[in-house]
Order: C-alpha cells, then sequence, then structure tokens
C-alpha cells in the first residue's frame, strides 16, 4: 500500500517490468502506467529507482513500519 | 506616460508569466521531491513560461503599446532568449541528472530510455519541439550568415516559433509532472495568447497592409 503517484510518465513500461508483484500496469487508452493493485506493493521501490523520468512516487506514511522483535 | 508604461507592461509581465506558474505550482497537489529535484522542475517551468513570454515582446505587442522602444524590445527579446531556450534545450538531461545521486537506473540509459519511447505521444512531441527550438536557436545564432534578408528571416522565426509553442504546450500538457488542470488551462491561454499574437501581426496585418497599398 505505498506508490502513491505515477505523475509525467512516458510510458516506456520499465516499472511495469522491475514490479515484482505487478502492481503497475498500462492503461491501453492512455498508454501510462497506471496503479492497478496498490495493496499488493512490496515497497521494494525497484518501480521508483528504475523510472527514467522519477514519475512514481512512494508514499514514506503508508510504509509499514519496521517490527523488530522488542518493539 | 512612456515610463508608467514600461513598469507597468513589466511588472505586468513578471507577474504573469513567473508569479502565476509559481503561484500555481505551490497551491497544486503535487508530491514533494528533493530540493534538487523539485528545482529542476521549477527551473523549467519558469524557463517555458519565460519562453512563452517572449511572444510578448515583439513587434505584435509593440503595435499594441506605440510608445514601447523597437530597440528596447528586441534587447529584451534577445536576452531573455540567450537565457532560457538553453535551460529548455538541456532540460532532457537535467531530468536525469539526480539518476547520478541515487541507485536505480543509469543516468544515460534512462535519457536513452526516454528518448527511444516513440508509443508515447508525449515523447514523440518533446523530441520534435526540441528540434524546432534547435532550429530556432541555430537561425538566430547565424541570422547574418544566412542568406536571406530581415523581412524573409522574420517571417521563418515566427513560424518555427508558432510551431514550437504549440508543440511544446502540447507535450507539457501532455507530460509535464506538474501539469494539472489549473497549470494546463494557465498554458493552453498564454501559449494561445502569444501564438495569436504573432499570427496576427505575420499574416493579418501583411494582408491587411497589402490591402491597403493595392
Amino acid at each position: 500500500m505505498s506508490i502513491s503517484n505515477i505523475s509525467g510518465c512516458i510510458g516506456c513500461e520499465t516499472c511495469i517490468k522491475t514490479c515484482p508483484t505487478d502492481v503497475i500496469r498500462l492503461d491501453p487508452n492512455t498508454k501510462k502506467a497506471v496503479i492497478k493493485y496498490p495493496e499488493d506493493c512490496q515497497i521494494c521501490h525497484l518501480c521508483r529507482m528504475y523510472c527514467p523520468v522519477d514519475a512514481i512516487t512512494i508514499s514514506p506514511e503508508k510504509s509499514i513500519p519496521v517490527i523488530v522483535s522488542w518493539g | 506616460m512612456k515610463e508608467f508604461i514600461n513598469k507597468y507592461n513589466l511588472i505586468t509581465k513578471i507577474i504573469v508569466f513567473v508569479g502565476l506558474p509559481i503561484l500555481l505550482w505551490s497551491l497544486g497537489d503535487f508530491p514533494r521531491r528533493t530540493l534538487l529535484k523539485d528545482s529542476i522542475s521549477m527551473l523549467t517551468i519558469l524557463a517555458f513560461s519565460i519562453m512563452i513570454g517572449q511572444f510578448f515582446l515583439t513587434r505584435g505587442y509593440r503595435n499594441i503599446h506605440n510608445e514601447l522602444k523597437m530597440s528596447n524590445l528586441v534587447k529584451a527579446h534577445k536576452f531573455i532568449g540567450y537565457i532560457f531556450i538553453p535551460i529548455l534545450f538541456i532540460h532532457p538531461f537535467l531530468i536525469v541528472l539526480p539518476r547520478y545521486f541515487e541507485s536505480g537506473v543509469e543516468p544515460l540509459e534512462a535519457f536513452w530510455t526516454i528518448v527511444t519511447s516513440f508509443n508515447s505521444t508525449g515523447v514523440i512531441l518533446g523530441l520534435t519541439a526540441w528540434t524546432l527550438m534547435l532550429m530556432i536557436g541555430i537561425t538566430s545564432l547565424l541570422r547574418n550568415k544566412l542568406s536571406m534578408n530581415y523581412k524573409t528571416w522574420r517571417i521563418l522565426h515566427g513560424v518555427l516559433s508558432i510551431s514550437f509553442l504549440a508543440i511544446a504546450t502540447w507535450h507539457v500538457i501532455e507530460l509535464g509532472r506538474h501539469s494539472d488542470l489549473a497549470m494546463s488551462i494557465f498554458y493552453v491561454i498564454i501559449s494561445a495568447g502569444g501564438i495569436m499574437l504573432l499570427f496576427n501581426t505575420y499574416f493579418l496585418n501583411n494582408s491587411q497592409n497589402r490591402v491597403v497599398s493595392k
């Protein structure tokens, strides 16, 4: 539930290929990437890191807090 | 009176072409990013807005405000052009600049992906606008070396500029990270105003003059 926004997408499909959980799909009408299954996002940041135009935003407030054994 | 008009013109232009984009950017619901990325975005937004402002620093605008001196207009037009055309010219490279400081895709690889994404209308428009801008820059810098008289060059410059602005505005609306509805409407209005002004100067005024001379 971390990926929050795709803005300025050029439709290169890199994020679709890099996402391990298929959260992002290509909108056939706009030919741009859309967040299709946000609940499956594992916050791996791969899509953000590999997006050539830095179009993907990952909201820190939605990140899952690190759970430690004593926490 | 002349001083008042010049001052009033300058203030209005700064508000419209610098103040309004900053205001729309600050009011927009855009994800905030690092200082470097937001600075690059802001620089590009301002460069584009000020480039549209160039259309209002031309002969057509002087026809509306006869009090303005043409030599001053040309000086301002050249000065702004030489500063902001290079910024727009290198903006595809500026987009990938933050990649030097982040993990993930390499800057050159990112740049190559951008310029080879031919399935994207926005990218095609961007490449076309970039080429037109290059032509505007070269024909302006080498104006004296081109074998054409000033009037012909002026029409060429106008036609290239109108084509550039129409395509670049479409590119910005299609791909711009900050092109929400308000920003898009703003760009459409000022671009349409600039294009109409230039169109009126080069084509309608010329045809009217021809009718009068007949």
